[in-house]
């Protein structure tokens, strides 16, 4: 990675292990199924998060979601570029996934873990969870297992960034 | 003037963290933990319907060829199967896909364990260019909303150290074990027989089977046979015929591939296209029998 563009000439083509195994990649099928996976993945975590990731817009259900400004997040995390505005609403370069789930994939290898929204679980149970924001009202009790499974680690950065 | 030239190596590796090797806990946390990344089921009986046993086996062949000519860390390999076989057991997917995805597991592996990740444009120039980095980066979200983002999946590679602190054997050969364990492990990842296997039980049957087969050419270890078994099965909770059914599967595997490689020798003039069927993970000549 410290010379991106020196590292692939060290792969001879003719190397054996350069290989193609099953034939053409038929790249209209491709995109196909990558579109109906993602929209799946989505309709998974819209139901799953009561957030529409398309547009990003909240929805009713068991999670109370807050916009979050300025978190101090270093600028590594921000999305860049002109589609990477905090209201730039589902501005991405595809418009059928959403930019929670997509920024910043063009500009590299990396993943970008970045959130626009905070979401604030309406349990009081744990605490780091909601410090004394609105999200603190009182709500029906849920299991937070499902919480620690998706965007875990968005989660995690965000919720850091927030303590004192 | 004299010059001096060091070669460094440019991977920077942590120490082995004591806190972590020689507390029980972590063991106790792995084996608690271990099923919840394991497949959902036997994916070509009841998910898939275009792709065929060999066809994983091929797949698999490819990707540990990948990675050992990148020089990955050990686990990249195992843990992309492990995201291989997590997708696939849940999506029906068309074969001509198969080594895309492929190549999207060992990126999402190669960066979560390795310091200098796999590149995208690396790893579509050995598919040989069939795919293009931006589908690759397209993919890579897909899997990683299909796997839940659960990318921290336990491998048989988190037992190793656990496993061998607790045997009796000289320090000094723990080394050459640790190597064929990890050569075992590697083995059983290109096949699916292994797939729902507990991670703990591939482990501690990686190391019987490179503890017996080290044992017939030196003394490296005190314990052989039925003790050794039962040491080995206390010390992952493993059922002692489960473990010993393991182990001759592994064995049996580890022949297999010997004798695939022996007749890929004799053949050496054969077509490309039947090369590519072979199924001999190239480390598996490391081992003395």
């Amino acid at each position: 990675m410290s010379e991106p563009s020196g590292d692939t000439a060290q792969i001879p083509c003719s190397s054996k292990v350069c290989r193609r195994l099953f034939g053409p990649v038929d790249e209209e099928q491709l995109r196909r199924d990558c579109d109906a996976l993602m929209a799946d993945c989505l309709q998974e975590a819209r139901a799953r998060w009561n957030f529409d990731f398309v547009t990003e817009t909240p929805l009713e259900g068991n999670y109370v979601w807050e916009r979050v400004q300025g978190l101090g997040l270093p600028k590594f995390y921000l999305p860049a570029g002109p589609r990477g505005a905090w209201d730039d609403l589902g501005g991405g370069k595809r418009p059928c996934t959403s930019t929670v789930l997509l920024q910043g994939t063009a500009q590299g290898d990396h993943v970008d873990l970045s959130l626009s929204c905070t979401v604030v679980p309406r349990s009081p149970e744990r605490p780091e969870v909601s410090p004394g924001g609105p999200g603190a009202r009182q709500g029906r009790k849920r299991g937070q297992t499902s919480m620690t499974d998706f965007y875990h680690s968005k989660r995690r950065l965000v919720f850091s960034k927030r303590k004192p | 003037m004299e010059l001096l030239c060091c070669e460094v190596d440019p991977v920077r590796r942590a120490v082995p963290d004591p806190n972590l090797l020689y507390d029980d806990r972590i063991l106790q946390n792995l084996l608690t933990i271990e099923e919840r990344y394991l497949p959902q089921c036997s994916y070509f009986k009841c998910v898939q319907k275009d792709i065929q046993p060999y066809m994983r086996r091929m797949v698999a062949t490819w990707m540990l060829e990948v990675c050992e000519e990148q020089k990955c860390e050990e686990e990249v390999f195992p843990l992309a199967m492990n995201y291989l076989d997590r997708f696939l057991a849940g999506v029906p997917t068309p074969k001509s896909h198969l080594q895309l995805l492929g190549a999207v597991c060992m990126f999402l592996a190669s960066k979560l364990k390795e310091t200098i990740p796999l590149t995208a444009e690396k790893l579509c120039i050995y598919t040989d260019n069939s795919i293009k980095p931006q589908e690759l980066l397209e993919w890579e979200l897909v899997v990683l909303g299909k796997l839940k983002w659960n990318l921290a999946a336990v491998t048989p590679h988190d037992f190793i150290e656990h496993i061998l602190r607790k045997l009796p054997q000289p320090r000094e050969k723990l080394p050459l074990i640790r190597k064929h364990a990890q050569t075992f492990i590697a083995l059983c990842a290109t096949d699916f027989k292994f797939a729902m296997y507990p991670p703990s039980m591939i482990a501690t049957g990686s190391v019987g089977a490179a503890i017996c087969g080290l044992q017939q050419d030196e003394d490296v270890s005190s314990l052989t046979g039925d003790a050794l078994t039962d040491l080995l099965a206390k010390i992952t909770n493993t059922d002692v015929d489960c473990l010993k059914a393991c182990q001759e599967q592994i064995e049996a595997v580890l022949l297999n591939s010997l004798q695939q490689f022996r007749q890929d020798q004799r053949d050496g003039g054969k077509s490309e296209d039947e090369l590519d069927q072979a199924s001999t993970p190239t480390d598996v000549r490391d081992i003395d029998l």
